[in-house]
């Protein structure tokens, strides 16, 4: 037993009597946010406006940006189209473990095609890449979890350009999580910089050859669209202290769009107002919508990232729309695209293949002669088989 | 003549083992086939199979709460995940450089050894042998359901035995399991019935 139970259970009471109190302020904040939304459904362009405004003040700021439909418009689901292809692709890493026998990386990515009514086993597909000895150092040292990360993102999405080209149009190409690739902003770090460019011109070959990439933020936490409720109830000069200023705090747009979203609707397409905009431009700007993917009265919310050109277009909205719905239903009560959860499970490297392909570099390496080193003492120990303590 | 693999062994001992294929597999090996292991040159051990059995996992028991399952998540499940047919093995006998025993082997097989059906030459040749001394392997094993496996066993190689010319090594296989059973009557009336339903005596 290494926890203190009699300690934490004192704190987590204090805890439950606190949240409640918060309760009651943020329910209040809530009732303001729902009159935000209704009285500034229709005021896009003064909104608009406001946001420019606020980011001139604070350039670091993340919120939604009104496009063309009302703030609070809801769309019906459409109906599933004839034909269509989905490729979804997932990836896992191994990070360099200094505490391990043997300095090595890994980059797994899965991939999945799915063809809906064409009765064809899917396509499955798996993409493994070791990396060892130089190959993990970058200009600037040894290669971290960062790094490894923005690797695998990366070949994510060409998988799925590549293989898109394969299949019949058309194509929706969809990840686990945003659109958007997450590194440290500002353009400082060389490699973030390279994945980036690289990241943009996959998607600008995806627009060439019409392949629909969507990114899926199931739960999502980022309260993109409350802000964008915040920016509107403030008055213009309130905005200049905008990083201080957070009057719905505690309201979130995954309680907002469970109010407004009944089954399988998807909210207005909002675009995104964040640092990265000065990469992802024009076309490729992004932008997102609400999906309530749940068929029943207990909502199950994902956000949906897609670049301009998709959100412009009705008929590819609607095809992404119908295609998550119809995915979504596949797994019962957990209302979570089929195709995704198959991408992880393709992707995933479980512990004991981790041990395998340690395993196995190190029997080629002494197999060739070298010397192989031998894990850190501290992890020799945690691996020892024990009882825990007291 | 090519011989039909059905899978791979994943666990074994002397009186049994398991052999685990994909479900694309499934289709030729049945409850009651005769299939062999073979191991090194020459040596090579036979058994019944007496179960299949297929593991559920947390996606499939997600799926059966679907309204409906479209057929491409139906192949999906079947024929790209990794969702192994177990086929419980019981080991009635070997062969030795085409001595054929009915008794239990050696050894026994290893890991990922290679799992074929037999065809109806090699089920002739291993029923033939001697004088049914395998049944005791079947009719000791009290967990599985004896009349069953037999039934399917005695049917499927009473007809390889028919085809090659030889049409009373049913009626003989029936008559040796009631001596056999002769002293165990709950037994014998479960054999027989099943026995009864399986083939075509007096019908």
């Amino acid at each position: 037993m290494s926890i203190d139970y009699q300690q934490v259970i004192t704190k987590i009471r204090e805890i439950a009597v606190t949240a409640k109190q918060n309760d009651e302020q943020v329910n209040a904040r809530r009732g303001q946010a729902i009159k935000l939304l209704e009285a500034n459904a229709n005021q896009l362009a003064e909104l608009k406006r406001k946001v420019e405004q606020t980011y001139e003040n604070d350039l670091n700021l993340r919120c939604a940006i009104p496009a063309s439909e009302p703030l609070n418009a809801t769309f019906d689901p459409p109906e599933p189209p004839s034909q269509v292809t989905l490729i979804a692709a997932d990836g896992s890493q191994i990070t360099p473990d200094r505490h391990a026998a043997v300095f090595f990386s890994l980059i797994n990515v899965g991939v999945i095609v799915i063809e809906p009514g064409s009765m064809k086993a899917p396509d499955v597909f798996t993409f493994s890449d070791i990396k060892y000895g130089e190959e993990l150092f970058s200009e600037t040292g040894l290669i971290g979890e960062d790094l490894i990360s923005l690797g695998r993102d990366l070949a994510e999405r060409q998988k799925l350009l590549e293989l898109a080209e394969q299949y019949p149009a058309p194509v929706i190409a969809l990840t686990d999580g945003p659109v958007e690739i997450w590194g440290p902003k500002g353009g400082s770090n060389e490699a973030y910089r390279q994945t980036l460019e690289t990241h943009l011109v996959i998607l600008r070959k995806m627009q060439e050859r019409a392949v629909i990439p969507g990114g899926v933020v199931d739960k999502p936490g980022a309260n993109l669209v409350v802000r964008l409720l915040e920016i509107a109830g403030l008055h213009i000069d309130e905005l200049r202290d905008i990083h201080k200023k957070f009057p719905l705090r505690g309201v979130t747009d995954l309680w907002l769009f469970q109010q407004l979203l009944p089954p399988g609707e998807r909210s207005a397409v909002f675009g995104l107002q964040s640092s990265s905009q000065v990469h992802y431009k024009g076309d490729l700007a992004l932008h997102f919508f609400y999906l309530n993917t749940s068929r029943d009265d207990h909502p199950n919310l994902v956000r949906v990232e897609i670049p301009a050109w998709v959100a412009q277009d009705e008929n590819k909205l609607k095809l992404i729309h119908a295609a998550l719905i119809s995915q979504s239903r596949i797994l019962g009560a957990r209302a979570y695209p089929y195709i995704l959860h198959r991408a992880h499970e393709i992707a995933v490297v479980k512990f004991e293949e981790k041990q395998q392909v340690e395993q196995m570099l190190m029997l080629e390496l002494r197999r060739n002669g070298m010397m192989v080193g031998e894990p850190s003492s501290k992890q020799a120990t945690k691996d020892l088989p024990g009882r825990g303590s007291k | 003549m090519k011989p039909l693999q059905i899978g791979y062994l994943l666990r074994s001992g002397t009186t049994g083992f398991v052999a685990g294929c994909s479900v694309s597999q499934l289709a030729a090996p049945g409850l009651g086939a005769l299939i062999s292991a073979p191991l090194s040159s020459g040596y090579q051990v036979y058994g019944l199979i007496h179960d299949i059995h297929i593991d559920d996992d947390g996606l499939v028991r997600q799926l059966v709460t679907a309204d409906n399952i479209s057929p491409e998540v139906m192949r999906d499940n079947r024929e790209r995940r990794i969702v192994p047919v177990e086929m419980s093995v019981l080991v009635v006998g070997w062969e030795q450089d085409g001595r054929i025993s009915h008794l239990l082997p050696p050894r026994p097989p290893l890991s990922l050894d290679v799992i074929n059906l037999c065809d109806d030459d090699e089920l002739v040749k291993f029923t033939g042998a001697g004088s049914f001394g395998y049944f005791r392997h079947v009719l000791r094993n009290k967990d599985i359901p004896v009349g069953d496996v037999l039934a399917a066993h005695i049917q499927q190689a009473g007809a390889a035995h028919a085809l090659k010319g030889n049409q009373d090594w049913q009626g003989k296989a029936a008559q040796e399991l009631i001596v056999l059973l002769r002293d165990d009557f709950p037994t014998l009336m479960t054999v027989l019935s099943a026995l009864g339903d399986a083939l075509p005596f007096g019908k």
